[in-house]
Order: structure tokens, then sequence, then C-alpha cells
């Protein structure tokens, strides 16, 4: 009997509960130690979170290097894979000891994971759902139009339930918005950022001036209008390889000639006197 | 534990001592057993908000991944048009203030009154550099030249039709994540303070350090997966 009692009381005690002080008022009760990092860990921590991200940096920059300078390119999904794995394990190691949840009530990490379960659930089915609709059938994943891309903003919707109400200022005249940006340019006083309507409309912009500070700003596609051909004298004439369903290359900073010091007028002056008007048209390479 | 950064428990002038607000007058709330309970409850409430956080980001880290797969050429147009540069330093400037604010939850627990307002302030300091960097070297000069989100894009130079779509997901992903990092430095500030005016936190009262600590390093957290899908994938 007295058995019992005692055990019981020994159970409370364990609870944690005091008779004596019932609702725990004594800060000093039943306290114990919350685990303190120590400072060498955490900047270890640090230093090993700086590296990997000096390492994501130099495996970007040293794939970059090797596709211009060798030719070499590798698979897309290894630029990927290599990222991702290298944030997972930055992220692994922040929640770990920065978030301390190695050193936390499991209940934490716990919470955490079944959160980043539903991301995986959230990111799994959209790409299983994106990834097969060429399966089911042969028109491949649908273009999204409206809002994305500008395409027909002021054609009338194919489905009245999600049209648009699209205000004067973005309306296109039925063609993409960037070619309405290509048109219009982004205004302000920097020559590289004009649109080509600025060429049209003023007669007394210097024609060679213009080409080169609109295809120094990345358009390398060549322009009708460009009847001269600065496209080709400045160095944009031969792209860099195009885009395959296996890799897709971004063609900003990777054109020859891009950043390199050609003088338009001086090649538009000797091309004029050697070629005359009519070569223009076999040079012109489609775009 | 002694370290280098150890100081002397700091001297604390008498006015303070005797606030309700310094840390050794703070109770924890009566409905709680014990303050450990309550610091324990407090910080799973901030894990499950932090759920809501990393669901919040999922949605956009789902829309890249979508938009990646229908239109490859405007994502890898897009992660050109970022100079790597600027998210590597922005990246630098988070991580290292992840590491500060994870100091100054040790400070707090520690009794370090001067370092953990140090601590706190470079936190702040990274946070309000990581927003210059942003806006002055990424949002200022892509805006200006019209690498605007959807409608508003001017850009004369793209190739691909869905490059406004790209700058869309960028700047509502990045913007969302430079208001987290305001809203993360707003509440190291409310911190800040409290412990300079009554050393409110301490070795048995710094859940609110802990809480905003790991608010912050949620925001780290979402920074290292936002740098390199912007900046480094192709």
């Amino acid at each position: 009997m007295s058995h019992t009692e005692h055990s019981a009381a020994e159970n409370i005690a364990q609870l944690g509960w005091d008779p004596d002080d019932p609702h725990g008022i004594n800060p000093h009760h039943g306290e114990h130690h919350h685990f303190i990092a120590d400072w060498r860990m955490q900047v270890s921590v640090l230093a090993i979170l700086l590296f990997f991200t000096f390492l994501t940096v130099a495996f970007f920059r040293i794939e970059a290097w090797a596709e211009v300078a060798f030719g070499i390119t590798l698979p897309g999904w290894i630029n990927i894979v290599g990222a991702m794995t290298i944030a997972t394990v930055k992220g692994i190691l922040v929640a770990a000891y920065f978030m301390q949840l190695k050193y936390d009530k499991v209940l934490n990490t716990f919470v955490l994971l079944f959160c980043l379960l539903c991301v995986g659930l959230f990111l799994g089915f959209s790409m299983i759902d994106l990834g097969s609709r060429n399966l089911i059938n042969n028109f491949g994943p649908g273009e999204i139009k409206m809002g994305g891309t500008g395409y027909n903003l002021n054609a009338a919707p194919a489905d009245p339930d999600f049209s648009v109400k699209i205000g004067p200022k973005v309306n296109t005249g039925g063609m993409p918005i960037i070619y309405e940006a290509r048109l219009t340019g982004a205004g302000g006083t920097d020559p590289h950022y004009w649109g080509l309507n600025t060429f049209r409309e003023d007669p007394n912009l210097d024609e060679a001036y213009f080409w080169k500070n609109f295809y120094g700003a990345h358009a390398t596609h060549r322009d009708l209008l460009d009847e001269h051909d600065y496209f080709t004298q400045l160095g944009f004439g031969q792209h860099h390889e195009t885009s395959t369903a296996q890799q897709s290359r971004g063609r900003h900073g990777l054109t020859p000639g891009l950043f390199s010091d050609v003088d338009p007028a001086a090649h538009a002056d000797a091309h004029g006197a050697s070629n005359g008007h009519g070569a223009n048209e076999t040079q012109d390479n489609g775009h | 534990m002694s370290t280098m950064t150890d100081t002397n428990p700091t001297d604390v002038p008498q006015s303070i001592l005797q606030s309700p607000k310094h840390w050794r007058n703070r109770a924890f709330g009566h409905h709680w057993r014990t303050g450990d309970e309550e610091f324990d409850a407090a910080k799973l409430g901030m894990w499950l908000f932090l759920t809501t956080e990393v669901l919040l980001f999922a949605g956009i880290f789902c829309g890249y991944a979508v938009f990646r797969m229908m239109y490859p050429e405007a994502w890898a147009n897009g992660s050109h048009y970022l100079d790597w540069r600027f998210g590597a330093a922005n990246t630098a400037v988070l991580l290292l203030s992840s590491w500060t604010a994870a100091n100054a939850v040790r400070c707090a627990q520690l009794d370090k009154q001067f370092w953990l307002r140090v601590n706190i302030i470079i936190t702040v300091v990274c946070a309000a550099l990581f927003i210059f960097i942003k806006l002055k070297f990424e949002y200022m000069v892509k805006l200006g030249q019209g690498k605007a989100p959807g409608t508003f894009f001017s850009y004369p130079g793209a190739h691909d039709p869905h490059e406004p779509l790209w700058w869309s997901l960028y700047y509502v992903g990045t913007g969302i994540h430079a208001l987290h990092v305001v809203i993360g430095a707003g509440l190291f500030c409310v911190v800040l303070y409290y412990a300079k005016r009554y050393q409110s936190y301490g070795p048995t009262q710094y859940t609110l350090v802990e809480n905003a600590a790991l608010y912050w390093h949620l925001v780290d957290l979402v920074w290292i997966f936002l740098f390199p899908l912007l900046y480094l994938i192709h």
C-alpha cells in the first residue's frame, strides 16, 4: 500500500509537478538546460556554407567556360542536379545547425519533413502531369497564351469565361508583346534600349549608331529594317549552336562578337563602296 | 563553456534590473506549468507557421518548374540576363546574417547582452545590404532596360515570346522573398529595442530571439534555393 503511494508520488515527481508549487510559479523549478551551440561549430557551419556557395558558382562558371572555350556541352540535367544537390546540402546544414533541429525536439523536425513531403507531392504531380500529356495525345504540352506571352492581346478570347480586360496601353495589335517591345523600346535616354520606331521616326539618327546599340542590347536576331546588314558586320552573323530538345541554350552573352569593338560606320562605308546594295540579300541569314 | 567572445556578465543599471521587463523578472504565462513548456510550445507554433511559409514559396517553385518545362528557351535566356555575381554576393550576405542570428540566440542563452545587440545589429545591417543590392543593382537596372514583368515588358532585345513570363516569376519570387527580409529585419529591430532598453532576453527568457532567428534562417533557406534556380540553372 505504502509502496504504491510512494511510486505514485514518484510518478508525479517525474511529471514535474510539485505540490508545493502546483502552478510552477517558481521559474527555477523543473528547469532543464537548453542546448547552447558551440561557437566553433557555428563558425565551421558558416565556413562550409560559404564554401558550398563558392562550389556551386564555380561549377556553373566552369561549365559555361567549357562550353564556350572547348565546345563541351554537358547534358542539361547535370547542371540542374549539381546546383540542386549543393543547395539541398546547404539547406540541411542551415536547418540542422543554425535552426538547431539536430538538437531540438523531434516533433519540430517531423513538422518540417511532413511539410516537405507535401511540397514534394505538389511539385511531383505537377511534373508528372505536364510531362506525360503528350503520351495521351499528340498535341504536346499546351501553350499558355493569355497574360504570359501577350500574344493576341486584342483578339477575341477563345473562351469568354477566361477573357481578360486589356487596357489600351498594352494593346499590341495582335502581335506578341516582345515584338511590341522591339518596336517601342524601353524609353529613356540609353540608346541600347531604343526601339525600332526610334530609328524609323527620326530621320536625323545615324543608322549605324542605332544598329550598333540595338544589337549591342543583345538583340541577336537580325531585323528586316537592317538593310545594310549591320547585323553581320557587327559579328552577329554566326549564331552559337541553337537549342535542341536535349539542351536549351540562352542566346544572351554567348553570341560571338557581342562585346567586341567593331566600328559599324567604317564597316558600312567599306561594305557599301565595294559591294553595292544588291549584295545584302545574299548575306541575309533569315531573321 | 569558455569561449573567445565570452565576457564577464554585463553590469546592469539598477533601473533595468528592477524593471518587470528585465529577463530575470519576466515570468512565463500562468497557464503553463514551466517556462520550458511555454518555450517549447511557442517554438512548435513557430515551426508550424514556417511550414505555411515553405508552402507559400513552394507555389513559386512549382510555377518555376512548370514554366521552365514548357518554355525552356525563355528560362535559359532569363537566367543569362541575371548576373551571378549579385546573386552570389547576396547569398554570402544572407549566410553571414544567418550566422549572426544564430549567435544572437547563443548570446541570449549566455546572458551576453552586449554581443546579443552586436549580433542583431549585424543581422539587420546585412538585411539592409541585401535589399540595397537587390534594388540598386538588379531591380532598378532591369526595370530601366524594360525587363519588366508581364504586360509591362518593353525590353527591345528579347528573343523568346515567353520572356515576360520569366520576368513575372523573377519579380514575384524575389519580391516576396525581399518582403520577408524586410519583415525579419523589422522583427529583429523589435528584439533589439527590448534588448537595449530592458535587457529582456536572457538564459530563461529568449523565446522571441529564438523565433526571430528561426524566421530569419527560413528566409536564408529560401534564398539558398532561389539563387541557383534563378541565376545558375539554364
